[in-house]
């Protein structure tokens, strides 16, 4: 069977956390069976450029997908490690101007990611052969078809320095309002994954977003007043490992990789629950026939289990395809949701209405700390 | 033949042909356009920028569809005024501005003395110092300057591991308002310094003198001789030290924790992070809306200085 054909099969929507069919169907499109189709493809590229994140974030996905991609199709691939807010205007223009795009992946968030595909400048991929073998947490939610592909899923935690709380790790976000961390807590700077469990926290529901969201407001004064710093993600390695800050609201995968470079680092997911989040692979739209084809290729193979598990491993977050091992460091972890019972713990808003009210929130947020 | 080939070396042929091509290229009649054939170039750049801030014009007026994430097609000053109304930007504009102005009083008061000793000063050995204290900083990037306060003044940093030795706990010196003004005025100080030095050296050092010999202390003569002489210069250094503090980016943004923005990291945020490009476009030209009045206010109220188009020599 030609992979021309396979990627022209419907695709039906998959069910939850994988079944044995899926694993099946997953050894049918293993790397093995991929390399046997690829004979009769399209002329090959001498390389793709994929868009990523530095630092252990482009050591994942080199390790777990480029890496094995070069080695099944002989095609390079290059890492784009501009940032994925800054690539997406370039790529906005490239398609505007009918020009071909500057990469041939996108790895960006699902919210960024949303913005593109509602503007119409992603590639349909709907018809890659490895999404059969993927959960539900695959398909972006609030979205038609799959404009992205979501890869991996990840929660905004509370890290904390355990030293700074002897009485036991913190249990909900309002103990940041605790006068002994003053100056000593940082959130993203533009209060992202901060916003929905402040709603909780503030005494509002989460089915008022976006209509009202006082009471996040609220909260996040409060939390002003404890003058919190407000950077990106590699600032919050920095500002622990400096003993700037003793708590945060960020990524997993960031505390996870300060706490393997030695910093005395530990996470929870409050009470009131923390923002769960995908990350996702996209093509954008004007690439030559081929190149687009290959791009298809490298995006289907991040699907294959093999390359998600080593990929993922490195990331330590949990995948879009059934049947993954946790690292051990993460077993039973609640940054590492893997059961329906894990996830009832995490916030998860469509990235449709998140788009739609980032600027507005993001405003209000920006308001609030630089008043 | 051999002689006449030494009298008239094949060089000078060479320079010869080439006077002849420029010749039929750009005859004598035409010498007189030379200032503005050499001018062409930078009025290309600067039409470029021109071009550039009519694209970002159009962009100001349009609006951004959060649905589709196109801009509209017709014409709004819908941004103009969600920049004007926004408490946010308000905020931020009024720290940028005040900042701008403590910055620039401040280089102008540490530049001075240190252009003037380095002007005047006759130990070659103390003036290279200076000239290599003033430089070496000058050819490190701002980011990485910045970074540098940060390893210096950061809670572990030096300052705070020298104040624990005298038994003071650490101190939070970093990610305020008062930091990134520090920031910008150490990295204001060498253009400061460069822009002075030319206006103090062309005060002849006689003047200066003739008022001592006239009973007048240093204060005096400094205050009556030195500061009015070294106007345009100070004008001149005020200037550029002002117009770049008020559009600077990264050293509030890495001084500042997130929390002290200035117009530029709005903008930034406005193009990059909600992709609102209108918005950011109608923020971009506010401020060099505001920098160009800044700018005519001073040439209003001191002149231009050394930015001074007159040039002609009294």
């Amino acid at each position: 069977m030609s992979d021309q054909k396979l990627l022209s099969m419907p695709v039906s929507r998959r069910s939850v956390l994988g079944t044995i069919a899926a694993a099946g169907a997953a050894t049918v499109f293993s790397p093995l069976g991929a390399t046997r189709v690829f004979a009769q493809e399209p002329e090959k590229p001498s390389e793709i450029i994929v868009r990523a994140w530095g630092g252990s974030w482009v050591d994942s996905l080199k390790a777990g997908v480029s890496d094995s991609f070069t080695k099944m199709t002989g095609i390079a691939v290059r890492h784009d490690l501009t940032e994925d807010n800054e690539i997406q205007p370039k790529v906005w223009a490239a398609v505007a101007q009918k020009r071909v795009p500057p990469i041939h992946v996108n790895w960006d968030t699902t919210t960024n990611a949303t913005k593109s595909a509602l503007r119409g400048v992603t590639e349909d991929l709907s018809d890659l052969p490895n999404l059969k073998n993927t959960t539900d947490l695959a398909k972006p939610v609030g979205l038609d078809g799959y404009p992205i592909v979501n890869t991996y899923g990840y929660v905004y935690v509370l890290a904390y320095r355990p030293s700074a709380f002897p009485d036991g790790p913190p249990t909900s976000w309002k103990d940041l309002l605790d006068p002994k961390l003053k100056g000593r807590i940082a959130l993203y700077n533009d209060g992202i994954g901060f916003h929905f469990p402040a709603q909780v926290a503030g005494g509002g529901k989460l089915e008022d977003i976006p209509g009202n969201m006082q009471p996040a407001w609220d909260f996040i004064a409060k939390i002003k007043e404890q003058q919190p710093l407000l950077g990106e993600d590699p600032d919050f390695t920095t500002w622990f490992q400096k003993g700037e800050i003793d708590a945060a609201c960020t990524i997993s995968t960031n505390a996870r990789e300060a706490k393997k470079n030695g910093i005395e680092l530990a996470w929870v997911v409050p009470e009131e629950g923390a923002k769960f989040d995908t990350d996702g692979l996209w093509i954008p739209k004007g690439l030559p026939e081929n190149e687009l084809y290959w791009a298809k290729q490298y995006i289907n193979h991040a699907l294959d289990k093999e390359a998600q598990q080593v990929w993922l491993d490195g990331l330590g977050l949990p995948g879009v395809v059934p049947g993954l091992t946790p690292p051990a460091d993460l077993a039973n972890d609640p940054s590492y949701p893997t059961t329906e019972e894990a996830f009832k713990h995490l916030i998860r808003i469509s990235s449709k209405v998140q788009v739609e009210n980032e600027s507005v929130w993001f405003a209000k947020f920006k308001e609030i700390m630089q008043g | 033949m051999r002689n006449s080939r030494v009298a008239y070396p094949l060089t000078w042929r060479v320079m010869d042909m080439l006077e002849n091509v420029c010749a039929r290229i750009w005859p004598a009649s035409l010498h007189r356009l030379l200032p503005y054939l050499m001018l062409l170039p930078a009025v290309v750049l600067v039409g470029l920028l021109v071009l550039g801030l009519f694209q970002i014009g159009d962009a100001s007026l349009r609006v951004l569809d959060t649905s589709t994430f196109l801009f509209s097609e017709d014409y709004s000053l819908e941004n103009y005024r969600q920049a004007i109304t926004s408490g946010f930007f308000a905020v931020v504009a009024s720290r940028s501005l005040m900042g701008s102005v403590i910055v620039t009083v401040i280089t102008l008061l540490f530049a001075l003395p240190y252009a003037y000793l380095m002007v005047r000063t006759q130990s070659s050995g103390l003036r290279k110092f200076l000239l290599v204290a003033l430089f070496l900083p000058f050819f490190i990037g701002q980011v990485v300057r910045a970074y540098g306060w940060l390893i210096i003044l950061g809670n572990q940093g030096m300052v705070n591991e020298a104040l624990g030795l005298v038994g003071v706990p650490p101190v939070r010196l970093l990610y305020n308002y008062p930091a990134v003004l520090f920031g910008l005025i150490q990295y204001m100080l060498p253009f400061a310094v460069l822009m002075l030095a030319p206006a103090l050296t062309a005060i002849p050092e006689e003047l200066e003198s003739a008022a001592g010999s006239l009973g007048a202390n240093w204060v005096r003569t400094f205050r009556h001789i030195v500061l009015p002489l070294a106007r345009p210069g100070l004008v001149g250094a005020g200037l550029v030290v002002m117009t770049l503090s008020l559009t600077d980016f990264a050293i509030p943004a890495i001084l500042g924790g997130g929390s002290q923005d200035f117009i530029a990291n709005a903008i930034y945020d406005q193009f990059f992070r909600t992709s609102n490009q209108g918005l950011g476009a109608a923020l971009s030209l506010m401020l060099v809306a505001v920098g160009s009045i800044m700018v005519g206010v001073v040439f209003a109220v001191f002149g231009a200085g050394t930015l001074a188009m007159t040039g002609g020599r009294k």
